[in-house]
């Protein structure tokens, strides 16, 4: 039995970051790096079920990036994960989300898990689409925004809930193998101390190219994606000030403000 | 047997052959119950894991040696305790040595070399002595026993603050018994002695020798007139003899034979952990080598030898428990509970033939003999603990490292998993960007050098606090004029520094504290000056104690001693004398840690405070509860909290004007607590360094602001 999880290794912007010169991204210097906080919560489902389980459950962390990714990957081998698997090479810069989808679809292919879990996200990027899009070229069924979830390894089906607007809950059963978009607090992801992803080092990463698995350069990178980035910016900041003084000050600068709206002399 | 030529001790006079054989059956039968109670005792430590000593076996000896002959630190904080202990101690080593001295000749000397010494002038003044000695023994056990029975100090009671009334171990009413038959055993064992020579004397009143020299042992002689004069003639006296012989020296063979398998066993114990103590137990944790596997205590036996000895040595005089300003709280937690619950689980698991299965050995959990992690995680690691133990057992270390197991399963509170993970990211408690460490600096009208980039007198180790803490910022601003004012070449290093590690390691996260001392090794290695100053005391611990282990030596310290010298040096003078009513709060990583107690307090005197000492300074000052990682992990709603304790005996201080502080954490905590106390604007918390600066207002440059 089998469990693949995709996770992500997302950048979070430092303090007084600045641009790329391309200007379609943020300088790679200002940002911190750190595993999608969805995929702790996947992660952390699938290796429940692998200490629920009596018996061998393999769970598979993979992830789409740069050797860098690997610190991310090392902290899912420290809290359970048996291997890891990390595709990349140059060509693959560029990816919108479903070329990433792409590899995610090619390495599940080669994989044949049981299941796929993905966070419901990234925190950097937002698109909610890797998961499902990746479900979409395998042809399995998939759902969304999981929040809880009650699969044994190996069985035909899963049943999990949805949270729905208005306090709903929907419960749904699925046939196997699925891909599941995870939702954060469906369960507690446990920490990872220094120490165990220091020891972590001993466990595999498996280190693909597209070609590996069989996906060309033509279907990765700018060439292989149907959305580019234009370009980032922070907007120009909005007309709100802060008034600063005593409540008495406060108050006159305030009427003064109203005054001057409507265009009253002040 | 009987010498009439010459006064010496009577021993088996008028004893049957066959009664003197049975005695020695029993003594030697004692002696072989002792020898392996002794052996078993000896193989549970060894079940330990190994440790090296640091230092020489002799200077270990003439340390506890010392120790134990002054009474040094029994005395501390309980002087009536000290003084009791040392009169039964005394009386008990003398009347031992004593009785030892008669089986060396009388079965040793004499029948294989001929040599008496036993008799005579010796044999009198050495009666007198004995006779000395057992006034001194009874004395103390009755002052003890008034101590148990009377006085019932709060912390010889053994109610657990980590266990509910019905538990089976809430109380361990068998250490109460212990304690009184052990207290009985001696007082019996001192007054048959008496007896027994007071009927001897009444037996032999026609022997000139034994009759004329009666008054050499004085309890005895009055003992045996009182028996006289209640009408005990010669052979009354000599079947009493012979029936109280027999039974102190029954009671004397059963105390021996019963030392490893009770309390009596501390003779040794407790002697052997004075031998083996740590002077840095808790300011130096120890390290996880890197080809070790596990990290952290999960089994009894992941405890070194050491620590297992420890376990025995606690003598429950609950100085400990009075100490931890957890427990003062009402958190689940005593530290002499945690020693003896390890203790019972060492008796349980490692005193039988075999070692049992590994399940069996997890000291993890809430059964008997078992540690909770609520009660691991309520440590402040103040230290006052192992700081007060008169035995030197290490509390400390046990608990880290226990708690180490705890880290490595995720067993902690949310909050702090949170901030561990946060730190690791940033390098900071605080979540912020490594860039915005220095940020504080930039409201002064200097800037501050980048000892990375050039060199410098005086590297500052800002610390996390320091940097980071709005209100700390203040004081690290007035620090870095004051500094700039005496004309100190000084610099930090920015972004280069991170999170000390001292708490982080505190905690039980070793891996972490692993990167950040590296981190820190590392970037001190690429600034260059002559010595280290830090405002913050827990920086300073690690920095001075453990990155040494992470080859990082420097000379480091904490902002009080640089100040005081700047004053006698002359390069910073009081203009305006202060005059308030002041009180000192010792910090836990300054005072007890590193011994830090006295430049804070020339420094008040300096610029002019009257300070007031609160009941608990310096050594027993009492920790604000930030400690240990704590101050990362919220208190339980409803509790007091330790800085809230600490401001209520801060308050008792008549006309108090100033709650003086020399820590950045402290300052947070107990500017908090004044005002939950409802204390505000009675007194005002301030820092030394606010102090210094109020008393230089003269230098005070243009506003200095975040």
């Amino acid at each position: 039995m089998k469990i693949l999880v995709a996770v992500k290794q997302v950048a979070a912007l430092d303090e007084d970051f600045e641009i790329r010169a391309d200007g379609r991204g943020v300088d790679p210097d200002f940002l911190i790096r750190d595993l999608n906080e969805w995929d702790d919560f996947s992660l952390e489902e699938a290796v429940k079920i692998k200490e629920a389980s009596s018996g061998p459950v393999e769970v598979v962390a993979v992830s789409i990036g740069p050797d860098e990714v690997d610190e991310s990957l090392r902290k899912c081998l420290a809290k359970g994960a048996d291997r890891a698997i990390r595709i990349w090479d140059d060509a693959v810069e560029g990816s919108d989300s479903i070329a990433i989808a792409r590899l995610l679809a090619a390495a599940a292919g080669r994989e044949a898990p049981d299941m796929l879990f993905a966070g419901v996200q990234s925190s950097d990027q937002s698109f909610a689409s890797t998961g499902i899009a990746a479900a979409a070229l395998l042809g399995w069924a998939h759902a969304a925004v999981v929040s809880s979830l009650t699969y044994a390894p190996g069985a035909k089906t899963a049943i999990f809930r949805r949270e729905l607007e208005g306090g709903l809950l929907q419960e749904i059963e699925i046939q196997c193998p699925a891909v599941l978009t995870i939702q954060l607090g469906i369960n507690t992801p446990r920490y990872a101390s220094l120490r165990s992803i220091k020891q972590a080092a001993a466990k595999p990463i498996e280190v693909l190219t597209p070609a590996d698995i069989g996906v060309g350069d033509g279907d990765v990178g700018e060439a292989g994606s149907l959305s580019r980035v234009r370009r980032m910016y922070v907007p120009d900041k909005g007309r709100a000030q802060l008034i600063e003084g005593s409540a008495a000050q406060q108050a006159a600068r305030l009427a003064e403000i109203i005054r001057e709206f409507k265009g009253a002399a002040p | 047997m009987s010498r009439t030529d010459a006064v010496t001790r009577i021993l088996f006079e008028a004893f049957s052959a066959a009664e003197v054989r049975l005695f020695y059956v029993l003594g030697y039968a004692a002696i072989a119950v002792f020898c392996w109670g002794f052996y078993v005792q000896v193989r549970k430590y060894r079940r330990g894991a190994a440790l090296a000593l640091e230092g020489g076996v002799w200077g270990r000896l003439g340390a506890m040696v010392s120790s134990v002959l002054s009474h040094r630190t029994i005395d501390r904080r309980d002087p009536a305790a000290g003084g009791a202990h040392r009169l039964i101690f005394y009386g008990f080593m003398l009347l031992f040595a004593g009785t030892a001295t008669i089986t060396l000749e009388y079965d040793i000397l004499e029948p294989l070399f001929g040599i008496r010494f036993w008799h005579g002038e010796f044999y009198l003044v050495f009666s007198l002595v004995l006779d000395v000695a057992g006034v001194a023994l009874i004395g103390g056990l009755l002052y003890m026993m008034y101590r148990r029975g009377w006085l019932r100090l709060p912390k010889l009671d053994y109610a657990r603050p980590d266990r509910v009334p019905g538990d089976p171990d809430f109380n361990r009413p068998q250490y109460r018994r212990e304690d009184w038959a052990f207290l009985w055993i001696l007082l019996i064992i001192g007054c048959t002695g008496y007896l027994l020579e007071a009927a001897r004397l009444v037996w032999l009143a026609d022997r000139p020798d034994v009759w004329d020299t009666r008054w050499w042992s004085p309890v005895g002689a009055a003992a045996a007139e009182g028996l006289r004069a209640l009408g005990l003639g010669e052979s009354g006296a000599g079947l009493l003899r012979h029936g109280l012989w027999w039974f102190h020296g029954l009671i004397a063979l059963v105390l021996i034979a019963l030392i490893p398998y009770t309390k009596v066993k501390h003779i040794f114990t407790s002697a052997a952990s004075l031998m083996v103590r740590d002077p840095l137990a808790a300011q130096r944790l120890p390290r996880v080598p890197d080809s070790q596997e596990q990290v952290g205590a999960a089994k009894i036996t992941d405890f070194n030898w050491k620590q297992l000895l420890n376990l025995d040595a606690c003598t429950k005089c609950g100085r400990c428990h009075e100490a931890c300003p957890a427990r003062a709280v009402g958190a689940p937690l005593s530290p002499r509970d945690v020693i003896l619950s390890l203790r019972e689980f060492a008796h349980a698991t490692l005193e039988s033939a075999t070692l049992p299965a590994a399940a069996e050995l997890d000291i993890h959990g809430k059964a008997p003999g078992q540690v909770a992690m609520e009660t691991l995680w309520s440590c402040r690691t103040c230290m006052a603990c192992v700081e007060i133990c008169p035995v030197a057992v290490e509390h400390i270390p046990i608990i880290v490292q226990m708690r180490r197991k705890l880290v490595e399963d995720g067993a902690m509170d949310p909050l702090l998993t949170k901030t561990l993970q946060t730190i690791h990211k940033t390098g900071n408690s605080f979540g912020e960007s490594k860039r915005k460490r220095s940020a504080w600096t930039k409201g002064l009208p200097f800037p501050v050098k980048d000892a990375r980039k050039e060199p410098v007198d005086v590297l500052w180790f800002v610390g996390d606090y320091a940097s980071f803490d709005p209100r700390n910022q203040k004081v690290s601003q007035i620090f870095a004029s004051l500094l700039h004012e005496a004309g100190v070449d000084f610099g930090i290093l920015h972004d280069g520094e991170s999170n000390a590690g001292n708490d982080v390691r505190r905690v039980g996260e070793e891996g972490l504290y692993e990167v950040l001392a590296a981190a820190n090794v590392n970037a001190l290695a690429s600034a260059s000056f002559k010595s280290i100053v830090t405002t913050d005391p827990h920086s300073f611990n690690t920095i001075r104690n453990e990155y040494p282990d992470f080859g990082g030596k420097y000379e480091i310290e904490h902002y009080t001693t640089l100040a005081k010298r700047l004053f006698t040096e002359g390069r910073l003078r009081v203009a305006n004398p202060l005059k308030y009513r002041v009180t000192f709060h010792d910090p836990c990583h300054l005072g007890r840690f590193n011994k830090g107690y006295d430049a804070p307090r020339e420094l008040l005197a300096l610029l002019g405070c009257e300070l007031v000492e609160m009941g608990r300074c310096k050594a027993n000052s009492f920790c604000c509860g930030a400690g240990g990682g704590r101050i990362w992990i919220p208190d339980p709603v409803g509790s007091e909290k330790p800085a809230q304790n600490r401001m209520k005996e801060a308050a008792a201080i008549p006309g108090l004007e100033v709650y003086v502080v020399s820590c950045p954490k402290d300052l947070t905590m107990f500017e908090d607590a004044l005002k939950t106390t409802g204390n505000e604007g009675k007194f005002a918390v301030k820092e030394l360094i606010e102090l210094i600066r109020e008393a230089i207002p003269a230098h005070l440059p243009e506003e200095v602001t975040a």
